[in-house]
Formats: structure tokens, sequence, C-alpha cells
């Protein structure tokens, strides 16, 4: 396909400049985006096994909501009620709440013992993947703006530039796409491999891109947008509005029980699973039941399930996300249902997972490509000494990729340990993964990408390769506290992490080749110490 | 092709144009598909279907927005892209404020 070059030549710029500026941000974002896809069995294994309390048989639930909303009045306000394995019967906040970012929530969960006696327990909510959820968000920079973290618009900017960059790219990749887009070519250099793998990465996972680029701005500006469109609309309302609810305060007495809710909703949602049933404002005037319903099966809105929204005691359903025949979803319910789905990834169960981990990873490596790709393109070909800028850059690439991949390698290792303490393990979570990331920044600017990625890549390897040895400290001495996995998605973190430590050891040998023995004029190459003394002492 | 004929670099006033020019005909854009596109304002809706329109019409502001952001360089000059981008923009707020007003 043949472009104008000056057309050509603009689109190659413009896809370098929001490439670099927006390349580390994203890089952190995917990264930990990456491993959100399995945040429920993040916390799984990170939570020990006695921390959820003993699910109840089938029938048993009313019994326990009965008793507890006649005991603790906080549960009128927000209570859970779950049916999944493993997962305690009924939990409600007793320090903060299910939405925003908070640190020190403490959740009251409560079961019934073998006598059917009410037994309940207050316990910190262990958020590691709420650090790794925040990591995606925000890139980990810290403070708050508005109702949301700073990072969080700090990404949306780099969002709009990742848009224009993946527009860019396709540009510019256009005339060359046929004939290079499957080609790896490792003989002609590193830096062509690079280019090619970039390419093929990039085209490859090409509608995926789009539509994270376009979600993360509609969830960074949706108030901005929402904000234009009341302009547009004038006195029309936005949503709902127009009819009057009738203000009627309910008896608690009245709640249907817990099986019909379920009911309602499956005859509303046929293909659906009852996950869990969120009951709120009870006693208020607009009492409301978020019912959790999941399937394979189909697109989901939320990263884990789709909501049916109902009074409790009237069963009305007032909206929902699944589009059903009894629902008016209709098309433009189904289209937004789909760009939240395709942002999850929460579809297709746990295959669905597996692909976007994959994707998630696979954006990273084109962040972290591409600013490869830049440094080899800037380097002096001539000369041993290279820019400023140059090293700069290889400097920053480094220390934020290996930092946050080591941060969060690093919270994971002391995860377990750190639960040991009596602290709010939340807050530990961030004092581990700061220092880690810092530290790293710092160490590699002080020695230099090259020399500082061998350190940074066996520093990694070592904490990924401690997840797993913990497990095995934990069978060898019980008495410490700390607990091995107990089930197959536990396990599946820590092969994930052996995963991690193999891939980086691959890695770890193509850099030590490329820093010691690769060509002199590049930002990567060292001399290595030990090679460069007995070459002195020999002469 | 002369000098004349190729694309300004014209970085500066070309991103300005999209990031707001592109704003406002995105809105505008949006905004009268909202009116008279299927479902609209002057349909008798029921208040979840109106939530769900509400919706998909603000998810539409960002893609269209961010393909004039990726397209304005297109335009030879920074000037070119704010005059055309610009009287879009007034042209399909100005379609929406009459609509506003009669419908």
């Amino acid at each position: 396909m043949k472009i104008r070059s000056d057309i050509l030549r603009t689109y190659q710029s413009l896809h370098t400049w929001t490439g670099i500026t927006a390349g580390l941000l994203l890089f952190i974002g995917f990264f930990a985006g990456a491993l959100t896809m399995f945040s429920s069995a993040i916390n799984d294994w990170a939570t020990p096994p006695e921390y959820q309390l003993s699910q109840v048989k089938a029938g048993d639930h009313d019994v326990l909501l009965q008793q507890v909303l006649s005991s603790s009045p906080e549960a009128l306000k927000g209570v859970t009620i779950s049916f999944e394995e493993g997962s305690s019967p009924i939990s409600w906040y007793g320090h903060g709440s299910a939405r925003g970012f908070s640190m020190d929530d403490q959740v009251w969960h409560a079961t019934l013992n073998e006598q059917g006696d009410m037994i309940t327990e207050l316990r910190h909510v262990n958020e590691l993947s709420m650090l790794v959820d925040y990591l995606h968000r925000s890139a980990g920079i810290m403070g708050e703006l508005g109702h949301d973290q700073a990072g969080v618009y700090v990404l949306g900017i780099a969002a709009f530039l990742y848009f224009i960059a993946l527009v860019s790219g396709v540009i510019f990749l256009l005339p060359s796409l046929v004939k290079s887009f499957f080609a790896l070519r490792k003989e002609k250099g590193a830096n062509r491999f690079w280019l090619d793998s970039h390419n093929l990465v990039g085209i490859a996972s090409l509608p995926f891109h789009i539509i994270i680029a376009v979600t993360v701005i509609v969830f960074s500006f949706h108030d901005l947008f929402y904000g234009g469109l009341s302009q547009v609309y004038g006195d029309k309302p936005m949503f709902g509005g127009g009819e009057k609810h009738e203000e009627v305060r309910y008896e608690l007495k009245d709640l249907p029980s817990l099986d019909e809710i379920k009911q309602a909703t499956l005859t509303y949602a046929p293909d659906y699973e009852v996950k869990s049933i969120s009951l709120s404002r009870l006693t208020t005037e607009h009492p409301s039941a978020t019912v959790m319903i999941i399937s394979d099966r189909t697109l989901m809105r939320g990263p884990h399930n789709d909501y049916v929204f109902m009074n409790p005691f009237t069963m009305e359903i007032n909206s929902s996300s699944v589009t059903t025949d009894a629902g008016q979803q209709g098309v433009w319910g189904a289209i937004v249902t789909s760009f939240f789905g395709l942002h999850f990834g929460s579809y297709g169960g746990e295959l669905g997972r597996w692909l976007y981990f994959v994707m998630g990873l696979g954006g990273a490596f084109l962040f972290y490509s591409g600013n490869l790709i830049w440094l080899e393109k800037r380097r002096r070909k001539q000369t041993v000494e290279q820019s400023r800028s140059s090293h700069f850059m290889a400097n920053l690439t480094i220390g934020v990729t290996l930092g946050c991949a080591i941060g969060l390698a690093g919270v994971f290792a002391s995860s377990k340990w750190l639960s040991l303490g009596d602290w709010n393990i939340n807050i530990a979570y961030m004092w581990v993964y700061y220092t880690l990331f810092l530290s790293t920044m710092v160490s590699a600017f002080i020695l230099g990408a090259a020399r500082f990625s061998i350190l940074g890549l066996k520093l990694f390897i070592a904490l990924c390769v401690a997840v797993p040895l913990n497990s095995l400290v934990a069978i060898v001495i019980p008495s410490i506290g700390i607990w091995a996995p107990d089930s197959i998605a536990d396990l599946g973190i820590e092969l994930g992490s052996i995963g991690f430590a193999l891939a980086a050891f691959y890695a770890l040998r193509r850099a030590k080749k490329r820093v010691y023995q690769g060509e002199e004029n590049s930002i990567w190459y060292c001399p290595n110490i030990n090679k460069h003394q007995k070459t002195v002492s020999l002469a | 092709m002369s000098h004349t004929d190729k694309i300004q670099p014209h970085w500066w006033s070309k991103t300005l144009a999209g990031v707001f020019a592109g704003f406002f005909l995105a809105l505008g854009l949006v905004g009268i598909f909202a009116w008279v596109g299927p479902t609209g304002l002057t349909e008798h809706i029921t208040p979840e279907q109106r939530s769900w329109k509400t919706q998909f019409n603000m998810w539409m502001i960002t893609p269209l927005w961010c393909l004039i952001l990726s397209f304005v360089y297109m335009f030879k000059t920074g000037k070119q892209a704010w005059l055309y981008l610009g009287s879009g923009a007034v042209l399909s707020i100005a379609i929406v404020y009459a609509l506003r007003s009669y419908l």
C-alpha cells in the first residue's frame, strides 16, 4: 500500500513521541492489569485458609441472615450473602465500604456453628488484589484528585496518546505491513528483532488495544462527558426521572426469603447462576438488592459478574446489566455492556481470563520494546560514548519496568510473612512496593541501565522463586504460621510466579550476552569487570 | 509535489485544534444523534431505556474525539485544522441548540 511520504513522516514522529511519553505509564498499567485477571485467586492465595468462615448448608442462609439483621444494626446498611464455596456465608462492613479505595476496611464475617448458633468475626480486608488494581488504574502515581486517584486521570491522558500511537503506528506500518508482518528477523541484529516483534504484537492485538484505549479514557473522564452531554440534553433527563417512586417504608419481617429473590433473578436471567446477594438500606424508603450473577457463556459487565438490581421487598427489577428478553437494555445497553466486558475480559470464564492475561503482558511488552527501539534508533553507531538523553531514557525504562516488576514480586514474596505481624497489611504492602520501586529506580540511575538490568533481573528472579519457597517453608515448619496453597487457583499463583522467574532467567541470559559481549557502541555495553581486570593483569 | 502541498508539522496548533475543536465537534455529533437518532430524546421511552441510551451516547464521544485527534495531523496546516474542525464544531453545536429549543 502506498502512502505519501510526508504523511508517513508526520505519523512516524507522532508515533515516536506519543509512544515515548505514554509508554512507561502504560507498561505499569498493563503489567498490573494482566495480574488483575486473577484477582480473586490472588486474594484467596494471600489470605490464610481460616480467614473465610465456613459456608452454611443451602437452606440455612435465611436463618443466619435473620440473626445477623436482628443483632447487628450496621448490617442493615449493607450486607452480602454469598453462596460461593470457600467464602463466608454472610459479611458486612464494620469499617469502610466496598466502594472507593481504602486500606483499613474491616469486615464482619458470620456463619453458623454445628449447634446452629451464630459466630461472628471482625477481620481486616487483605487487599493484595486491591494493590495490584490500584497500580493497574493509577500506575502507582500517588495523590487524590476529586473523587478518584490523580493517577487515574494521568493514565486517562496517557490513553489518548496511546490511541494516537496506535493509529499512527498502523499508518506508518501500512506500506511494509504485508511483507514484514510475520517476519521475525533475528539474524539482522537485535534492533530488527525488537522492531519485528513490536509490530507483530501490536498488529495482532490491535482490536484489544483500541478497546482498552477507548475504555480507559471513558473510565477516567466520564464525569466530563456526562457534563457535556447534560448541556446537549437541555432539560431532558439523562437517567430515569419523570415518574415518582412511592415512598414506602418496608417492614423487615416482610423481606422475602433469599430463595425467592434468587428465583426472581433466575426467572429474569435464566442462563445465570447466583453468586451473591447484597442487600442495602433495608430500613429506608429506598431498599435495594444487588444480585451478582455469573455465566461463562456471555460477556459480563463487571470484572467478575453481571448485576441485577431490584427492590428486595417487592422483587421488582429496577435495572440490570444482563440483556434478556425480560429487560429493556436493547442494542444500546448491549453495546455499553460489551465495552465494560471487553475491558475487564469478563467473558469466556477461565479461558477468557488467560487470554486477557497473555494480551495484557503482550501490551506491556509492546511498550517496553517500543522504548528499546527508540533507544536503538538514537544511539551513536560510531562511538562508545552515548548521549545523555539516551542514557537517561535507558535508565528510566529499565528503572520503571523492573521497578514495577520487582515491587510486585516483592509484595507477593513477603505477603504471607507480613500477615504474621500486628499491623495493617495493606499499608505494609504499599511500603514494600514503593520501597522496592523507588530503590530500583535509584539503582538504575546510579549503576546505569546496562549493569543494573543484570542485577535487577537477578533480584526479580530471587523474589519470584521466594513465592513457592515460602510454601515449602510452610509445609516443613508449620509452626511459623504461614500457609501453603490449598486450592488449584492458589497453586496457579505459585506456578505463575515460577513462570515469571523462568522468563526473567531467559531475559537475564540474553541481557548478559549483550552487556558483556554485545556491540561496544551501544548503551547496553559494559566491559566485563572481571574480564577487564584479567586482560590488564595479563598485559 | 511542491513544498506548499506538503503537510506542515504545526504540532501545537493542530493538537490544540484536535483537543478543543475536536471535543466540541464530537460532542455536537453525539448531541445530534441523541436528539434525532434512534431511541432519541423526543421519543417516549422508559427510564431504563433512557439510562442505557444516555450511557451509549456518553461512550460515543470518546471514539469520535480520538479519531479526530488522530487524523487532525492530516490537515496541511494548523490554520486549516482550526478552520475545518472549528466550523464543524460551531455548526454541530448550533444544530444541537436548535434541536434543544424546537423539539
